[in-house]
This record gives structure tokens, sequence and C-alpha cells, in this order.
């Protein structure tokens, strides 16, 4: 198991760097025409809903809700892993994340234009969606400022623009590169506008470690009540099931869990696609598995401590919702998340499995069904056994058209990332630099240590 | 008198940083090494900060004043506009309700203060600007280069220095 | 301007409806339903459908739940394997409760639905982009979806239908929450015709179109602060308060022999509708 050469020449990470902005495997487009049909799918269902109406996605009343808003919570959720790599890891100080953290903030961004869309989807009068911004207009009106769904609309502009913010300016260096590399073509115009006419002067170094650091400060708080304030979306509401208070630290950490899942599964397939084998080493790949494993059990924590405060509070209407979750109509799919989220994840915690590539790909994307599956299962359960008796006894299962939208959003994803990919690099190349630097300093350091102690013990 | 550019370009930050020590302790006319010299990076060097001598970043004090800016601006737009908005009653709630008005204002916290962030970070660092002339491609690469001001008649005692420094490249300004 | 504003009128911004407000003045419209009068023929419920314009979906849409009607008969009855169960059914009339507090206006978006000076809840169609969170938080779930364009559908209003629909009202598009008012186009075309007069409205001269159709007279409606209305007699006879979460009456141990009660009361949405019915312990 090799992790990266620390006397590679630097040379060679521009190199081969670059050249994954011009060469990936043919499977590289494969991905990417399968991803515009799949994507496809999901335009024709949105057409055809936006023309005729809501209707068509089989919702009714009580079942206002369907897969449209338990799918934005799962890429809202993906979208936390980014900062967790790029922001908690920086301040951390491990510098196995380096090799990783821009595909993972680039996956931060697409994942969340991803949620936005479900948001949009979603409207009655997806025309209109303009009402719910706060812009000044002569007739004095103004959204509700107390809506949990305008707080949501907020945090995902803030955590959107930030985190593009940040994915650029982190990426400034590498853009100076491709500029200094790359001499025709479209290309050429492009990374100059963007690089900035960045030449790595000390000033600019300097300025820009601080400007690092302070964003990486904010994003993570940013994260953290980005993920809540979805949460409130359900824990401010009245309805059993919803109005748990345990809901933000527990969307948080079903936020990471997922999105680490996806750095897996996104790791193993550009580690392929684009030949990224020797920075995509796979000590890294173990250390994210371990990661993994670690929030797979907190949230299998936090999900027991869900049910046993309603089990134990005695509010009838909460625990009635949970005992339909485990028996009623939806049983097999909360069953299945249980499965998802709580059993596979223990094949994590062997060994041998933990650099194994098919076992993990498959792990990973299993794991993010159980996450989806736990979206789901918290919004359409409370609607099917709600306070109200009349509501009772009648399910109502999402239409094909909610869930070709479903699968189109995969493909829309999908195809972002991979034009991401393939314009800028997807490996940040300074940080791998500062990395393999940093760690042969250390390595002399040690040797220069340890040549003075067998020193002193001649004497 | 009129100044002179110089670039000279180096393998290794050990070169780069003897070259620094020797322009400190040699007397040149027209160059002070605290105003005239700029180090050109591939990564982010400790060392450099080291060996040019603590030098002030100002970014977080445009941090501060964004994000101050941005939290008062949420609340009082926030508030200001539901007091304005019909003054509608949301049942059970005041007018103005401080819970989801604080959300809001957190928010708009953090939105100002990495904006003005970004903002303090372009202005700090002068970006974006024109590449200046004396730049090789190899600096973003693995090699480290010294741009040196002077006056136009020192040139050649600079250039005798980064020669002895084992120099992999010397540019000059063209004559003006 | 609007800071001023906020310190000019901060008392005026920080109070909690309904809680420590002042009471409606002068008009706070509430109803009463006496379940015990109910036959469950569901007159009320046509009278809607015509008064307020509202589409008929049709067979396949019902059966989706798609149904829109604002005013409907609930039926309920006991479980204990009797032959025939629908025989011992009691009905209860269900439509928007027009909570004070009511669940449904905070969480909207863009400030759709609002409570209004006379005590109603009050949906802006045009206003409204369909996030459809207020149906997911009332506990009532009295909310209808426009889910489909009804008034482009075919067989929703046919032909020479349209010629009966209320002029008074809208027809709503596809993608808006829409749902009880109670008869808002009577209570404001009688509040036009009484201002000319210098007065406000009597007890009985607004109806809604529920109440009006009903053969047992077993909806009451009116203004509640009117201390000379019946629904305010009602009220009062049966010791509901409009601003309890929880009745004086049902602290006393061993329960009262009142009939008046609120739905969901616990929660705290302050519902203006007052149901009466006998606790039995068989409705046969």
């Amino acid at each position: 198991m090799k992790d990266i050469r620390e006397d590679i020449a630097w040379a060679k990470i521009n190199k081969d760097v670059l050249k994954s902005l011009e060469s990936p495997r043919n499977l590289y487009w494969v991905i990417v025409i399968g991803a515009l049909l799949v994507f496809s799918v999901g335009v024709g269902c949105e057409i055809y809903q936006y023309n005729v109406g809501m209707g068509v996605a089989n919702l009714d009343n009580p079942h206002v809700w369907g897969l449209y808003i338990a799918t934005f919570i799962f890429w809202i959720g993906m979208s936390h892993s980014g900062t967790l790599l790029s922001a908690i890891l920086h301040l951390m100080h491990a510098d196995w994340r380096k090799p990783i953290y821009r595909f993972a903030e680039a996956m931060t961004t697409f994942s969340l234009m991803t949620a936005g869309l479900f948001v949009m989807v979603h409207l009655g009068r997806l025309w209109q969606f303009y009402y719910s911004l706060p812009y000044p207009n002569d007739r004095g009106l103004w959204p509700n400022f107390q809506s949990p769904l305008l707080w949501d609309a907020m945090a995902i502009f803030t955590y959107l623009s930030s985190s593009i913010l940040f994915l650029f300016v982190g990426m400034i260096p590498d853009l100076a590169i491709c500029r200094d590399n790359i001499h025709s073509g479209w290309r050429k115009k492009l990374y100059t506008v963007l690089a900035l006419g960045w030449e790595g002067t000390d000033r600019q170094w300097r300025n820009f470690r601080v400007t690092y650091l302070t964003i990486a400060c904010f994003l993570i708080p940013l994260a953290v009540s980005v993920h809540s304030i979805v949460a409130s979306d359900f824990a401010m509401s009245q309805q059993p099931g919803w109005h748990v208070t345990s809901f933000p630290p527990y969307f948080v950490a079903g936020a990471l869990y997922s999105g680490c899942a996806a750095i897996i599964t996104l790791f193993i397939i550009l580690r392929y696609v684009f030949k990224f084998e020797e920075y995509m080493t796979l000590p890294i790949l173990k250390k994210t598995v371990r990661l993994t494993f670690a929030i797979a059990m907190v949230w299998t924590y936090l999900n027991a401590v869900e049910f046993a405060s309603v089990w134990y509070s005695h509010d009838i209407a909460s625990k009635d919702v949970l005992i339909q979750k485990a028996t009623g109509p939806y049983a097999p799919y909360w069953w299945g998340m249980i499965f998802c989220g709580s059993v596979v994840p223990l094949i994590l915690a062997f060994k041998r499995f933990q650099t194994n590539i098919p076992v993990l790909l498959v792990t990973s994307l299993l794991l993010n069904l159980g996450m989806w599956l736990e979206r789901w299962m918290i919004v359409a359960p409370t609607y099917s056994h709600g306070y109200y008796p009349w509501t009772w006894d009648h399910d109502q299962f999402p239409s094909w058209v909610q869930w070709g939208m479903v699968f189109g959003s995969f493909g829309w994803f999908t195809l972002l990332f991979m034009v991401f990919c393939k314009v800028f690099p997807s490996v940040s190349m300074y940080e791998v630099k500062e990395m393999v630097y940093h760690r042969s300093l250390a390595s002399k350091k040690l040797e220069v240590s340890g040549s003075q102690e067998s020193v002193e013990g001649a004497h | 008198m009129s100044k002179r550019h110089l670039l000279a370009v180096f393998s290794n930050f050990d070169e780069a940083e003897a070259v620094v020590k020797e322009l400190r302790n040699t007397s040149i006319k027209g160059f002070n090494a605290n105003d005239d010299l700029v180090v050109k990076s591939p990564i982010e060097h400790p060392e450099v900060e080291e060996f040019l001598g603590d030098k002030p970043v100002y970014v977080q004090w445009f941090t501060l004043f964004g994000a101050l800016m941005g939290g008062l601006l949420g609340f009082f737009l926030i508030s200001g506009a539901q007091a304005n908005f019909y003054a509608q009653i949301k049942g059970g709630k005041p007018i103005v309700p401080f819970p989801p008005n604080f959300v809001l204002t957190y928010e708009m916290f953090i939105l100002g203060g990495v904006f003005i962030t970004i903002l303090g970070f372009l202005i700090c660092a002068g970006l974006p600007a024109r590449r200046s002339p004396l730049y090789t491609a190899k600096v973003s690469e693995d090699q480290i280069a010294l741009l040196v001001k002077a006056d136009e008649e020192s040139a050649s005692v600079l250039k005798a220095i980064f020669t002895k420094h084992e120099a992999l490249e010397i540019q000059e300004e063209a004559g003006k | 301007m609007s800071v001023s504003n906020l310190l000019e009128n901060w008392a005026e911004f920080r109070h909690t409806h309904p809680v420590d407000d002042v009471p409606h003045d002068p008009y706070k419209w509430a109803m009463s339903i006496d379940l015990d009068a109910c036959s469950g023929c569901n007159a009320c419920s046509i009278a809607c459908y015509a008064e307020n314009n509202i589409p008929v979906v049709g067979k396949d849409k019902f059966e989706h739940g798609q149904v829109m009607h604002w005013m409907r008969i609930e039926r309920y009855w006991p479980e204990d394997g009797r032959e025939f169960p629908d025989q011992g059914a009691t009905f209860l009339p269900m439509m928007c409760q027009q909570c004070e507090a009511a669940p449904c206006e905070t969480v909207c978006p863009v400030g759709a639905t609002n409570h209004t000076a006379d005590g109603l809840n009050s949906q802006i169609y045009n206003r409204c982009v369909g996030s459809r969170y207020c149906s997911a938080n009332c506990p009532f779930k009295v909310r209808y979806f426009n889910w489909y364009d009804y008034p482009t559908t075919e067989n929703v209003w046919p032909a020479e239908m349209t010629q009966q629909l209320n002029p008074d009202i809208t027809l709503r598009g596809k993608g808006v929450m829409e749902k009880c008012t109670f008869c808002v186009q009577r209570i404001r075309a009688g509040e036009r015709a009484v201002k000319n007069e210098g007065r406000i409205l009597r007890d009985g001269e607004v109806q809604t179109a529920c109440q009006q159709v009903c053969p047992t007279g077993a909806i009451t409606f009116g203004n509640l602060v009117d201390p000379e209305s019946k629904v305010h007699q009602k009220w009062k006879a049966q010791q509901v308060e409009l601003t309890a979460d929880e009745q004086e009456k049902d602290k006393e141990e061993g329960g009262t022999d009142l009939r008046g009660y609120r739905i969901l009361e616990e929660l705290r949405p302050y519902p203006s509708v007052m149901y009466m019915e006998r606790v039995r312990e068989s409705a046969i």
C-alpha cells in the first residue's frame, strides 16, 4: 500500500494533474453521455409536471410533500462533507485531505445546486418562485421571515455562494499553473481571466493564507447551521414525528455521513477515470473510510436517541408514528434504512475491507441509499399517521414523475461534476506540493535528530 | 534616478534564502531589503516569512467589518421589513419575533463576513492585476524567484550576487 | 424610515397574539357546530362547493386524495365487530378552524396566509407559490391544493355550468393553496352594506353558505365579541374560552356535563370553531 512519494518531482505533479484535463479514460465520456441521458429524463418529467400540474406527481392531501423534499435534504446533506474535508480538517492540520479536498469541495457546490433545483420543482407555482426572495419592490411586500423555508433559502444562498468563493479562492494558485502551461484555445483565455494575475508573490501568499483560514472558520458554523435549518423545517413544525428537538444534530450527523460515503464513491471513480492512482492513494482512502465509520456510529447513536426519546416521552401521536414506521406500509423502507445506515457500515470496521475498492464502492453506494431512505422516512410517514384521524389509512405512493426527477438529479449532479473535473484541476497541485514538502522536511528533521541521538549514544 | 527591476530564479529555497541574506548585508544603491524585494514561490512557505521579516496582513479587519455589517444589516433589514409588511400578524407570534430574526442575522453575519473577506483579499493581495513582465512559468512549478528593484547602476552588483548563488535564470526589464 | 418605524411602534410589534393581545374589535368571526344535531346529510358541503366555486374533481382524482371539499363530512364508527358498522357512524363537519394562532401562518415562506383584523385566517391566492408548507403543518389537514389547473380541465365545470359560478369569487389556477374562508365574500359585502348606515353587522345579517343550508340548524356563525350574538351565547354557555389552551371546566375533577369542546386544543392553535357533542358509550 503506497502513499504519495515524498520525493515526487513537483514538475511531475503539474504534468500529471494537467494531463487529467486533457486525456481521461474513455469511461469519462461514457459517464458524461450517461449522465446527460439520465438528466434528460428528469427534465422531461419536470416539463410534464410544469405543464399539467403538481397532481401528476401523485401528491395529495395530506401527502403534500414527497420525494422532492426528501431528495432535497439528501443533496443538502451530501454537500456537508466537502466542508468537513476542506475546512474542519484544514483547521486540524490533517494533511492527508490535500489531494482530495478539491473534488469534495466541488461536490459541495454541485450538490447544493442540485438541492436548489428540488426546491424549485417542488413549488406549485415555479414561475413565481421569486416571491420568496427578499427583494425591494414598490408594494412593500416582503417574504415571511418567520418561515423555516425562508431560512432555508437564505442559508442555502449563503452556503452556496460561500463555497463557490472558497472553491475559487483555493483554486487561484492552481489556475495560475494552468495558465502558465496551457498556451492555446479557450482554456488559455479562461485560466488567464480566472487566475487574476496570480504570480505567487510573498504578499499574495500571505494574504491568501489568512483569507483561506478565515473562510474555513466561517464555513464550519455555516455548514452546521445550514443543516440545522433544514432540520428546522421539520423540528419547527407541529407534526408528530417531525417535532423532535434532537433533529438538528441528527441531520448534521446524517449529512456528514452521506457526504463521506459519497466522497468514497467519487474517490474511487475519479481515481480510475482520471488516472489519479498516484495522488488519491489507498492510505488516504483508508483514512476517509475510518472517518465514515466513526460518523456512521454517531448517526446510529443519534437515531437510537431519537427513537428512545419518542418511546419514553409518552407523546402518543409521535409514538404512533414511530410504530407506523416500523410496522406500517413504509416498514420495508424503514428497515432498509436501518440496515443500510447502521448494519452495512460495520463492513468498514474490518481492516481488510478498508482498502478493498470493489467492496468499498458497493458499500458506499449502499450507505447513500440508506441515507436517502432515511430522508424519505422522515418526510413521508408523518403524513399517513398525523394528528388527525381522518388522514389515516390513506397512503400515496410517489408516481413515476417524482421518481423520474429523483433519478434525473443524479444525472445533473454527475454532469456538473464531470465537466468540472475536466475543466479545472480536481487535485490541488500546490497543496500536494506543500504536503510532500512538509513531509520531507519532517522526515529530514527526524533523520537529523536521529543522527544526533546516535552521536550522543556514542559518548 | 531611474529604477530597474531584476528577476532571478533559483532551484530551491535554501539558495534563495542565502541570496536574501547576502542582499541584506550588502549595501546596494537604491535597494532596501524590506521594500524592494519580492519572493515568488510555487507554494506557501513559512520560511519566506522568516527571512523576509514580519509583514502585516490586514484581511482580518475586512472580515470583522464585513461580518458585523452583515449581521447588523440582516437584523435591521428583516425587522424593518416585518414592521412594514402590512404589519401582518402571524398567529401566536409577535410581528417582530426574535428567534427567527436571529437565525437570519446569523446567516447574514457569515455572508457579510465571507464576501467582505474575499474583497479584502483582492484588495490586500492586489488582485486582479496584470502579470509583471518579469515572470517565469517555472515559478508555478517548482522554482523560486526573487524580484529586486534597485537603481540602474546597481544592476551589475545584483547580477553578481545572483550568479554567485547559482541563479538558473536572470531576467531583466527591457531598457527604457 | 423602517428603523424609526421600528422604534416608535416597538411595543405594538412585540406583543403576541392572541394571548397578550387586545380582543378583536368590532368583529371576531367564530362558529359553533352542534354534532348532536348533525345528520350527516352533506348539504353544507354541497352549498360550499356552489358558493365558493370549488372544482369538482371527479372520481379518479377523488380516489387519489386530490378532492377539494373545503367543508367535509367525516364519518367515524366504533370498531366493536358489529355486523353493520356504518350503522353507528357519527359525523363531523370539518373545515378550516380559523385558528387564532394558526400553525399554517408562521411557516408560509411568502406570507400568503395571515391573521386578519376580524379574526380570520386569510389566504392570498395571488401571493401563494405553492410550497404547501401550510398544509404540512396544519393539524386538521383542511387546506386543499390545486394539483391541476381546474378551470381549464374538462368536466370540472361543463360549458353551461360556468354560468352558475359565483361572480364574487375568483377561480383558482393550478399550484395555489385554498381553504374555507368563513365565506369572507359575504362578510365583506355585508360590512360594506352596513357601513352606509354607520353601524356594524348585527347577528344573523351574514350567514355562511353551510350555515344557511343546514336543515337541522347545527351550524351557528357570528361575531364572538358581540354579546347579543348566538355564537357568543353558545360559547359562553359551554364555558369555552377563545384564548385558553385548556378550558377551566375541563380541569374540574369528574369532568363536566357541558358539551362544548375544540378539536386539538392542546396544540394551542386556539381554533375559532367550537363543537358540541355529548360523550356517549355508543352512538346507538
